[in-house]
């Protein structure tokens, strides 16, 4: 490999004669780039924000931002769909900052879904205010902030800049040290409104009804500002997230570059089993020609696990060179101060290549990248849109690389581009009506002001819940009100982030003396990812835990050097609790109701890098985890003359290829939901296939899964019959430990289960 | 039947709004609660209910004669302190003036932070000239409907007192303010008082001295009170939310004494604390003197700090003395008296911590380089301090690598110098 500068066109051009990639893409794919559409200043502008527009080279406005700045000046709550690079911050920042200019009394919210987010935009704000001249005071707002510079923020801060955890917890229920925030709140922004979905959504509509209740109080009533990346109904999501209606903006009036996709799959390098070579390797050796022709490069991967272990492959580019920093990972657990210096690396080139998770998929201000490779599909078309607008920013040429990994949806994905290409990104759903996160903010919002005999809270009526509090003893009713009367603040028992409450820290003891946190994960990831012996992958680092307390939810780790990563099994029973619905299908039965579930982490096998070898296996000693969701499970009757073990296994296959298929129907991430069978389902003893909202209370998703049933098994089934492999592979329904009749097996329940009754 | 399952249970009693037109009735103006229905009962337990325009609250006071003791002390002692301010030639946060009006204050609430917690008792104690007595007025929450009859009541709207109490710069006011602002659109707005809070002072006087710093071990080890019967501080929420419910007042009886035996304790412990301050008592442990000679210091007030401070050296052995030597030292060279400033580092030097030592040893070094001009003995410190780095395994090694290249810079000047 030539080790020499290149564009993208003219790596492109070689790519285009490699024999060995010319058999993996399977698809380029060219989109030209779009001219810009451009509105003069609105003629009320006030001249220093002018002069502060100029002083950036902004002599017009795109369309949409005009657009917004004419809606949010006459009062009406919009949202504005914008793609990466479009200049969506000034659809927020003009019609705020104008507002302040004319009444410096008035104030503003700027809502963000990270605190790095916050902190990145409040640079660029404060930019703008000081090429405008004028005296704006804005602030970030969040557990970083300096209890000295509080106060200040509290009293003066035009513009408060935070995160939805930040009102939740540490400003809602003090709002009585916020008055001169609450009394003039104007406007209330909403940054990456997309990613206010499933359950941290459902969580931020219920904070939003609080902030909204307080705002009511002290007599103001805020106008909303949404910006989204493109899904398909930002609408309907603002409007369900602020209990607002909300007006459009769909068109964007920015310019965009040329894009070219290439869809990569990975060798098949076992024909029987039809395994494809790792995509972690493959992409590691793209990323390595990108490196070597000097392309800033972004790679998604989508668990912790594979960030580190490309980050590993790739560090040996540059392990010959001494504090080489230009390979680097990123991701959630980090710390905000490595996660700062990762960010300042890219933006200014001495970072070269970064591996990501999901984390950077929010508009996170890294400036210019050139490439982009997704490790497998991230789950939803949005969010593929998302991770390939890290390339190109600025109307440059961009490569983006899709590497199918061998799961379900991936191999779907490579073979049928137009499905990412060609269709509509899904809809982003919260469930704000999920009985437990709405009881927790109830709570909460009992906490910040008493409800009276006759108030709602947002669109519920609550009277009968405020009963049950009252009941509980945490509220307490007086002639005319319910009165929060517990020593308790309930701000603290909720978490919006994560499905279970606590999260584990994480403590390096590598050196005596001189332990350190340095990273936390929530309680569901922790039982497979930090159990007793797991190695655990920090900056391609590899640690090994060496005591999981779960109790006080610590885990210690050591720094270790092996071959090798980790992977635990998860064992789960399910319990019908109630039917709320249920009707005939074909041979069997469908319905929906509340399950209890209880999941256990089993076993650990230990898996050597590059061959994917089974090395060795140990059991997890970990308390089981209990859930109560809601369901949809299908039923059946069992097959004449198989065994309980042949069922088993065909069922495990088939639950493993439905499982997949679930986010191209419901369009969710597919670790929203899971698929589990049982073989003698203890509420009928049928065997039964129960589709599972993978959070207490349930988030609506297997609820559309109960009206989705007919398609998804044909799609499965076809999906399982047209698989290039002999008896199962990941791609269909799961590696397969022996050459038996998996597939064939499979293929039967699946027909059975589609078999009209005779 | 776990939480989770019953909070699911209830699914079914989830109403939602069909349409989204918002009734907007016109918010009437204050509405005058009803009283609660055990009110005649809570009056049977000595408790005087009182209404006014918000509502009602309830009252209760005791008289306390000048002369009545609480623990070491009368809390007439109190008008000795304030002769003792009158005449002392420094200035001191503390101080209170002769004509000073003061409120001794102490809340009772159903929580720790945040909006949800409520104040159900103000507690005053106050002095009346006319009455030759300290009379304690507790104001206590007839239920939270009530909450701003008992607000107004504390007329802290209308009246001017410096504030006196434990731990409330950080708590019971600013949830005084918390509570006020709730009821701003009726009530005047809470005036801004001078305010003493006794937490901080006895932080100065008992740092080291005393582990716990929380009023019940002040009493104990400081002001010679014991409760006896005294309910914890941390029941009295449940206790208060028990009362309203169960309309049963006992427990919050026990609640308001809880209350009271904390005012008579803020006087003494003011009384007390002027006494040390004044070095009157000599039963204080020389942690406690150095302490007052060091918060001196810190107000910039010198001689009175040098003067607590040699009164340690003297009666206290070496060893007990050797903090005191140190802060005296400190003081002897801002003002210049180095062969002093000398003395009191050497006599501190074996009897003070490792930072502390490394912090004379670089100091006798700089007063023999620049004052004394004697590089032998300044190279001799410099020494001494180097080992002392080296020899410690305490401290980080960032931090002993900086300490070292700068006493090394030190060491290799006075090797020129020599």
């Amino acid at each position: 490999m030539l080790s020499k500068k290149r564009t993208i066109s003219e790596l492109l051009n070689e790519w285009r004669y490699d024999e060995e990639l010319k058999e993996r893409i399977l698809h380029w794919q060219t989109l030209e780039g779009r001219e810009a559409k451009y509105a003069s200043f609105p003629e009320n502008l006030h001249p220093s924000l002018v002069k502060a527009l100029q002083a950036r080279g902004i002599e017009q406005l795109y369309t949409h931002q005009r657009q917004a700045f004419d809606y949010a000046m006459e009062g009406v709550s919009f949202t504005a769909v914008t793609p990466t690079a479009s200049g969506k911050s000034y659809c927020y920042h003009l019609p705020v900052l104008q507002k302040i200019v004319e009444d410096k009394n008035a104030r503003a919210i700027y809502l963000f879904p990270t605190k790095a987010l916050a902190q990145d935009q409040k640079n660029d704000l404060n930019e703008l205010i000081e090429q405008s001249g004028e005296e704006i005071l804005s602030y970030t707002y969040d557990g970083d902030t300096a209890p000295g510079i509080r106060q200040k923020v509290r009293k003066a801060g035009h513009i408060v800049m935070t995160n939805p955890d930040m009102l939740h917890s540490g400003i809602l229920p003090h709002h009585t040290k916020w008055v001169s925030l609450f009394e003039n709140l104007q406007y209330i922004v909403i940054d990456e409104l997309h990613t206010y979905k499933g359950v941290f959504g459902s969580h931020v509509a219920h904070v939003i009804r609080r902030l909204k209740r307080i705002c009511e109080f002290y007599g103001s009533k805020p106008v909303f500002i949404c910006t989204s990346a493109t899904i398909k109904n930002p609408k309907e999501l603002a409007e369900a997230l602020t209990n607002e209606s909300h007006a459009l903006i769909a068109d964007s009036g920015a310019p965009v570059g040329k894009k070219t996709f290439l869809f990569y799959n990975p060798p098949i390098v076992h024909k029987t089993f039809g395994v494809r070579r790792s995509a972690v390797l493959e992409v590691s050796d793209l990323a390595k020609r990108l490196y070597t022709a000097g392309i800033q490069t972004i790679i998604f991967a989508k668990s912790r696990v594979r960030v580190e272990m490309i980050v590993t492959y790739l560090k040996e580019l540059t392990r010959n060179k001494l504090l080489d920093e230009s390979v680097r990972g990123y991701r959630g657990g980090y710390l905000p101060s490595e996660r700062r210096v990762i960010e300042r690396g890219l933006r200014d080139g001495t970072i070269q290549t970064v591996v990501s998770t999901n984390a950077l998929e929010l508009g996170v201000d890294i400036g210019q990248l050139q490439a982009c490779i997704m490790t497998g599909y991230p789950g939803n078309i949005a969010s593929a849109w998302q991770q390939a607008g890290r390339a190109g920013r600025r109307q440059d040429e961009a490569l983006i690389i899709y590497v199918a990994q061998s799961a379900a949806l991936d191999q779907y994905v490579v073979n049928h581009p137009l499905f990412l290409l060609g269709s509509a990104p899904e809809e982003a759903r919260i469930y704000p009506e999920n009985m437990l996160i709405l009881m927790d903010h109830l709570k909460c919002a009992a906490f910040e002001l008493p409800f009276s005999a006759h108030d709602t809270y947002g669109e519920y009526e609550i009277q009968e819940l405020l009963e049950y509090l009252a009941e509980e003893g945490v509220v307490f009713k007086t002639s005319e009100k319910w009165h929060w009367m517990s020593d308790r603040f309930p701000a603290h028992d909720i978490s919006l982030r994560s499905a279970s409450q606590e999260n584990v820290v994480i403590i390096d003891m590598t050196v005596p003396g001189q332990t350190k946190v340095i990273g936390e994960m929530d309680r569901h990831s922790a039982m497979t990812l930090l159990h007793e012996e797991a190695i655990y992958l920090h900056q391609g680092t590899q640690f090994q835990v060496e005591k999981l307390d779960w109790e006080e939810k610590k885990a210690y780790v050591r720094e270790v050097d092996v071959d090798y990563y980790t992977d635990a099994n998860l064992a789960v029973e399910m319990k019908v609790l109630e039917e709320d619905r249920s009707r005939d299908y074909k041979g069997g039965m469908i319905s929906f109701g509340d399950v209890g579930l209880v999941a256990q982490a089993t076993l650990f096998k230990k898996i050597r890098f590059g061959t994917h070898d089974n090395i060795g296996s140990g059991p997890i000693y970990l308390p089981p985890d209990e859930m109560h969701t809601s369901s949809s499970w299908l039923s059946f009757s069992a097959p004449e003359k198989w065994s309980e073990a042949e069922l088993t296994d065909a069922m495990t296959g088939a639950a493993y290829a439905m499982n997949a298929f679930i986010p191209l129907f419901i369009q969710c991430d597919s670790s929203d939901v899971a698929v589990v069978p049982q073989v003698k389902a203890t509420h009928n003893e049928q065997p039964t296939f129960f589709v599972y909202d993978k959070y207490p209370g349930g988030i609506g998703l297997s609820e559309k899964v109960y009206e989705l049933w007919d398609e998804l098994l044909s799609r499965t089934q076809h999906h399982v019959a047209s698989c290039a492999c002999e008896s199962g592979c990941p791609s269909c329904i799961g590696a397969q430990d022996s050459l038996q009749q998996a597939k064939k097996k499979v293929l039967q329940v699946l027909a059975i289960l589609q078999a009209e009754n005779e | 039947m776990s939480y989770e399952n019953k909070i699911l249970q209830m699914k079914k009693m989830l109403g939602k709004k069909t349409t989204t037109t918002i009734k907007k009735e016109d918010k009437p103006a204050y509405q005058k609660p009803a009283a609660p229905s055990y009110t005649e009962r809570w009056e049977k337990a000595g408790l005087t209910v009182v209404e006014n325009e918000f509502g009602i609250f309830f009252k209760r006071q005791v008289h306390y004669p000048f002369s009545y003791q609480h623990g070491h002390y009368k809390l007439q002692s109190f008008f000795d302190a304030l002769e003792k301010w009158q005449e002392a030639k420094f200035e001191h946060p503390y101080a209170l003036g002769m004509n000073e009006k003061v409120l001794f204050f102490d809340t009772e609430t159903t929580g720790l932070k945040g909006v949800g917690t409520q104040i159900f008792l103000l507690g005053f104690l106050e002095v009346s000239e006319e009455e030759e007595s300290f009379i304690l007025t507790q104001y206590i929450l007839a239920d939270p409907a009530h909450e701003a009859a008992l607000l107004f009541a504390s007329m802290l709207w209308q009246k001017t007192a410096t504030i006196i109490t434990y731990n409330g710069k950080s708590f019971d006011w600013p949830q005084l303010e918390t509570r006020w602002t709730l009821h701003q659109k009726e009530l005047p707005k809470l005036r801004t008082q001078r305010h003493i809070d006794l937490l901080h002072s006895s932080k100065r006087l008992w740092k080291n001295d005393m582990e716990r710093m929380k009023l019940k071990s002040v009493e104990e080890e400081k002001l010679g009170f014991s409760r006896i019967g005294d309910i914890p501080g941390y029941l009295a929420p449940i206790i208060y939310l028990d009362a309203i419910k169960s309309g049963v007042p006992d427990a919050l009886i026990k609640v308001l004494l809880h209350n009271e035996w904390d005012l008579l304790s803020l006087i003494t412990l003011y009384i007390h604390s002027t006494k040390l301050l004044f070095e009157e008592t000599s039963e204080e442990s020389a942690k406690t003197f150095t302490n007052i000679g060091k918060w001196y210091a810190d107000l910039k007030e010198s001689p009175q700090s040098v003067k607590v401070l040699e009164k340690v050296t003297k009666q206290f052995d070496a060893l007990e003395a050797g903090n005191a030597q140190y802060y005296l030292a400190i003081q002897h060279k801002k003002n210049k008296k180095f062969s002093e400033a000398i003395d009191a580092f050497v006599a501190s030097l074996h009897f003070v911590d490792p930072r502390k030592k490394l912090h004379v040893l670089e100091q006798l070094a700089m007063i023999y380089e620049h004052q004394i001009k004697d590089y032998e003995q300044a190279l001799y410190y410099t020494q001494e301090g180097i080992q002392l780095i080296k020899k410690n395994e305490q401290w980080r090694m960032e931090q002993k690598q900086k300490w070292e290249i700068s006493w090394e810079k030190r060491l290799h000047r006075l090797g020129n110098k020599k």
